[in-house]
């Protein structure tokens, strides 16, 4: 357990090392904070820019990022001699696998609970907001939407001074905290916006769009399997053909044989479910998750089996 | 000859093209014993088939034939290479980690529990004179101080076998009498050590068995001490033989 924690932790570690990351947490954030700006841009719905911007960033920046760290994580290790160096000691091979595709899937986590609290401080703003507004309290409208949006704006921000301030004082590694205080400032925001609804605290907490968060997680299930994928194809190509075929893959992952072994994105796309206040129904997450949980398995076999037959030279 | 530790016979290692076309041979026809507390020198120029060696016996690389026993095991198992330290012939280190980060990796790669990690990587740290930079990245070291952490790295699990592929690569004069140093001292503890080198005035000095290499095959070797009687000039004694072999006359 210890050389499956000690490798894993190291993948998960190197991730959010990497400016790459850093930049990409921020950009997605932004992206989901600033939507609210355009509340009067309501596409037939209060809230769901917002609420479909959160899942385009999760899907976009997500796979970017969790690709990019598995390409990295394993490919860029068998390319440097760390992952030779690692297969020296008494680790087997297809746990040194699993155990970075663990890594790296606890890092883009990570980057899943900052888009999921950010998604629902955006919707709930643009909810809120254009709701007040349609009832003609502009006031009550403006307060609720330029506090979701200085705190999520803050908590993003706020999270990278905070990072860079500890890098200057504390010696602290500036990516790896401002990746994690980004994420933990997302939370930490939503909770910060909460008193200054219409109706109080609790009311404007019983207003956040929690069911948002089994389709968001539906959704972050299938990149999963595309870690997975990357990381097996990682073990044998270089990291530009991989980061490609895994491009072309999930573009065209509704196209049999491909949807097979991986997930089709338009089945793990629920957000079009939640239009009208609509709900997934319970059935279809766990069937997606059921078969995002076989398709990653089946990745986690066939990674180990290309570098069980790998020589690291 | 004492109890063998590691066992090779017949090694040849050929790689290949993408048509599986040979491309080199990198080793052919190797058969090597060593025994335990040997301190065994594996040397030869570049190109030699040293590496290779060293990575077949560790089980990264698959021979083409012939067959590698380490403590009377195939090397790719967990019982053998648990009794091993390995030092690559470059640092290969995680930059992002730190060096009291990078000694602890790999002890929890060797299974030390916390308590038992965090005293060894202190103490290890301390031995190869980094204790005030412990926290510090490495991938910012100097490439001499990358050697003394991968070198920390490879005792972190007290092992039997101590493989070390160029540990002078990189280090000054000072760095490599304290290799030199370290590893007379490991040696004296009992540790098996199979080392590769081109430093063959430092090899004589820390070596008890010694094997030429070149163009894959094994073309000389025998210990230290009879090479060193049988030689004229005493203080050269190990480069003159090894350029005699190489040349292929006699020592």
């Amino acid at each position: 357990m210890r050389r499956f924690l000690s490798l894993s932790s190291s993948a998960a570690l190197e991730a959010l090392a990497e400016p790459l990351s850093a930049i990409l947490f921020l950009v997605a954030l932004l992206t989901i904070h600033l939507a609210p700006v355009f509340h009067y841009h309501q596409f037939g719905e209060a809230g769901r820019l917002a609420r479909e911007c959160g899942f385009s960033a999760l899907l976009v920046f997500g796979l970017i990022l969790a690709t990019a760290a598995a390409v990295r994580s394993i490919g860029g290790e068998i390319a440097s001699g760390t992952a030779a160096a690692a297969l020296a000691r008494p680790v087997s091979r297809p746990l040194f696998f699993c155990a970075k595709v663990a890594g790296v899937s606890a890092f883009f986590g990570v980057f899943c609970a900052a888009v999921a609290a950010a998604t629902l401080l955006a919707v709930l703003t643009s909810e809120t907001a254009t709701q007040l507004a349609d009832c003609c309290d502009d006031h009550g409208a403006s307060r609720l939407w330029a506090t979701g949006l200085a705190c999520g704006l803050f908590g993003t921000l706020g999270a990278f001074v905070a990072a860079a301030l500890s890098n200057r004082f504390a010696r602290t590694r500036f990516c790896v905290g401002a990746c994690l205080l980004m994420a933990l400032g997302q939370p930490l925001a939503l909770l910060a916006a909460l008193p200054f609804g219409q109706d109080g605290f609790a009311a404007t907490a019983a207003a956040v769009p929690w069911r948002i968060l089994p389709p968001l997680s539906v959704l972050a299930c299938g990149c999963v399997v595309f870690v997975a994928f990357a990381g097996a194809l990682s073990v044998r190509l270089k990291p530009a053909p991989t980061a490609a075929l895994v491009a072309a893959a999930a573009l065209s992952s509704f196209v049999w044989p491909l949807r097979a072994v991986l997930p089709a994105i338009g089945r793990f796309w629920m957000v079009d479910s939640l239009a009208g206040g609509g709900r997934v129904p319970c059935a279809e997450i766990v069937a997606a998750v059921a078969a995002a949980v076989c398709l990653t398995a089946f990745w986690l076999v066939a990674g180990s089996l290309l570098l069980r037959g790998r020589e690291l030279p | 000859m004492s109890e063998p530790v590691i066992e090779i016979r017949g090694l040849r290692k050929t790689f290949r093209d993408f048509w599986l076309r040979p491309v080199a041979e990198a080793v052919n026809g190797i058969d090597l014993t060593v025994g335990r507390g040997d301190v065994f020198g594996l040397l030869g120029p570049n190109g030699s088939g040293k590496s290779t060696t060293i990575k077949m016996i560790l089980g990264l690389l698959a021979p083409t034939s012939g067959e590698v026993k380490l403590f009377g095991l195939p090397p790719r198992a967990k019982a053998a290479r648990a009794r091993l330290g390995y030092l690559p012939e470059l640092s290969y280190l995680h930059p992002f980690l730190t060096a009291r980060e990078t000694v602890r990796y790999y002890a929890g790669l060797s299974e030390l529990d916390g308590r038992t990690a965090k005293a060894r990587t202190d103490e290890l740290l301390e031995q190869v004179g980094l204790a005030a930079v412990a926290n510090r990245a490495v991938g910012g070291f100097s490439k001499g101080m990358a050697r003394r952490v991968a070198f920390a790295s490879a005792l972190v699990s007290r092992p039997e076998l101590l493989i070390l592929d160029e540990p002078t690569s990189g280090l000054d004069p000072i760095g490599t009498r304290e290799v030199k140093e370290l590893v007379g001292r490991l040696a004296a503890d009992g540790m098996t050590i199979l080392v590769t080198s081109h430093q063959l005035f430092d090899m004589q000095d820390v070596c008890s068995r010694v094997a030429i290499l070149s163009h894959g095959r094994v073309v000389g070797g025998g210990s230290v001490a009879d090479i060193v009687a049988a030689a004229e000039d005493k203080r050269h004694a190990l480069e003159d033989y090894f350029v005699a072999r190489l040349k292929g006359g006699a020592a």
